[in-house]
């Protein structure tokens, strides 16, 4: 068994396989447990911020400020009773969150989140992305079937109809990221971008990042793109069978999706964990700030904007959304992979 | 539907969507308007119709009903049970008088009805309870919220706006009711008037003496 080489791929330069072996493992726990408390607590950020938007407090009672509420609801929903429908698809209905979290949460392991720090430093990071994040769907479309339920049904249909929709504008609005830093490696590419002197691709792709973001928000069916689950017509949508445990999976799964595409905008948009060369020459100390901390600063501005949105715009009405797709963003991304094409051949 | 270049410009740049995040955006910098219940309370004004209570009498120390059975009429969900009953001289006396809290909907009609007011509807709110029973309730129960009520109240007297209803014709309304004061709530009466035409007697229970109610809301008036 020629386990060395496998580890190879992975592009870690220890000889010890044991010690890679501990090495992948102690990453893999650090980012899964800073992931799940990311995830619980931009639930709480949510919810703050929605509620201070709508001229609420929002939660204010478990703990200083809500801070537990987090934690209260994860125990809640942990105790709380698995029910599985009767005339469902047993098998698919039990695989569907599984396949979602899974989608999601191993997608965070091509992430830079500092420099030497990503779990799998390979060479084709942004297609392991997209393909993770496309796989995600399945999970919905899965969930939507299996319940035997129409608002499910429905909310499976959706979902799938919007990520083939936006999926294709969501990878080709990152061609011109690719093509400006000729790799894939999301570590090479917050690289590429330290060579200019603004350090970000956010300038010269300006067009390339409001279409990410867009499709982005239709890519984890967020507001106001949330037709899978939308709340006031499909009651809860593809996920409305699902209680307990099972009901918190699909939850983890589309906040961990959220996170997972902010790191995405600021790894290709926002320059990583890095700051612009510029920048860093005027203020040299700087330098002392670990990376994490832009990194994470970047995704939680990120984030911020989901929740902004979120209390901000109404829904699409689905011809919209899906006109909006395929009739505006697909030519729009295509038209920057060509202009993007030109200049820099010209440059 | 024509689409004009102006729209598309709007569209493309996000106006709206910018003008409303901006709006969002300016809220969430503003105060929110939550009160957080048990430890911050709202302000009540006058008018707020709460917790069913009976005024009671400075001087006699009881209710100042009257058994004219108005409330228990008017009440358009029925919850007010009056009983009206001789002691042995063969003067009535209240009896039984019952108000069914749970049944009622808080409209007032009691209160704005009673000829001598008698009646009023506290700006208390807080009184759930696990138990029917503690919100049924009796004649001396409704004396009871008025002494729970007056012991929270900062005031020498006491008026509710609901005893003389805006728009009503003050002629045509009962005398007590129309030359009602606010009640003074300690025992030393403010009002010296009101000390002269009531009896000097102190407020102890002389129950079969005196049919409280009837005969001292005359005096009132």
């Amino acid at each position: 068994m020629d386990i060395s080489s496998f580890y190879g791929f992975f592009g870690i330069q220890y000889t010890n396989i044991y010690v890679q072996i501990i090495i992948m493992l102690i990453k893999i726990v650090i980012v899964f447990a800073a992931g799940m408390l990311h995830v619980a607590y931009s639930t709480w950020f949510e919810r703050k911020i929605i509620g201070h938007m709508q001229v609420r407090l929002g939660p204010m009672r478990t703990g200083y400020h809500g801070l537990l509420q987090p934690i209260a609801d994860g125990v809640k929903l942990f105790f709380k009773e698995d029910i599985i429908p009767s005339s469902g698809d047993k098998v698919v209905f039990q695989l569907a969150p599984m396949i979602s979290i899974f989608a999601t949460i191993s997608a965070l392991a091509v992430i830079p989140f500092y420099e030497g720090f990503v779990i799998a430093n390979i060479n084709v990071g942004l297609l392991y992305l997209f393909a993770m994040s496309s796989l995600g769907a399945y999970g919905i479309i899965m969930s939507g079937w299996s319940s035997n339920s129409k608002y499910a049904f429905l909310g499976g249909l959706r979902s799938a109809a919007q990520v083939v929709s936006y999926e294709i504008a969501l990878a080709l609005s990152l061609v011109g990221v690719m093509m400006l830093s000729g790799t894939l490696n999301l570590v090479q590419i917050v690289e590429a971008q330290q060579k200019l002197w603004y350090g970000m691709y956010i300038i010269p792709q300006c067009f390339a990042y409001i279409i990410f973001m867009i499709c982005a928000f239709a890519e984890t069916n967020r507001t106001p793109f949330d037709l899978p689950e939308a709340e006031s017509e499909l009651v809860a949508g593809y996920f409305v069978e699902y209680s307990g445990m099972r009901f918190a999976l699909f939850f983890l799964g589309e906040y961990t999706a959220m996170i997972v595409m902010s790191c995405l905008a600021v790894t290709c948009f926002w320059g990583g964990w890095t700051l612009p060369p510029a920048i860093m020459t005027a203020f040299p100390f700087l330098a002392f700030v670990p990376g994490v901390v832009w990194f994470l600063l970047k995704v939680y501005c990120h984030l911020f904007l989901y929740y902004w949105v979120r209390a901000t715009v109404p829904r699409f009405r689905y011809d919209h959304l899906m006109s909006l797709g395929w009739k505006v963003l697909i030519p729009l991304s295509l038209a920057n992979i060509v202009i993007t094409a030109i200049v820099k051949y010209i440059s | 539907m024509t689409v004009t270049a102006k729209d598309i410009v709007r569209r493309a740049l996000f106006i709206d969507t910018i003008k409303g995040m901006t709006l969002t955006l300016k809220m969430m910098f503003s105060k929110p308007v939550t009160i957080q219940y048990p430890e911050q309370k709202r302000k009540i004004y006058p008018g707020f119709r709460g917790k069913h209570a009976f005024v009671r009498n400075v001087t006699t120390g009881k209710e100042k009903c009257i058994m004219c059975m108005k409330c228990s009429n008017i009440c358009p969900s029925q919850c007010i049970y009056i009983k009206k009953g001789r002691d042995a001289n063969n003067k009535p006396f209240l009896e039984q008088y019952d108000i069914e809290a749970l049944r009622c909907i808080y409209c007032g009609y009691c209160v704005e009805v009673c000829p001598v007011c008698a009646l009023v509807l506290t700006e208390e709110f807080g009184y759930v309870s696990t138990s029917k029973d503690d919100i049924y309730f009796t004649k001396e129960r409704m004396l009871k919220n008025w002494d729970e009520f007056v012991a929270k109240l900062d005031a020498d007297e006491y008026w509710n706006k609901f005893w003389r209803p805006e728009g009503v014709d003050t002629s045509k309304m009962p005398k007590a009711k129309r030359e009602q004061a606010p009640v003074p709530l300690r025992t030393m009466p403010a009002r010296p008037e009101e000390k002269k035409q009531q009896d000097n007697e102190p407020a102890e229970q002389k129950p079969e003496d005196k049919t409280a109610g009837r005969t001292q809301s005359k005096e009132t008036a």
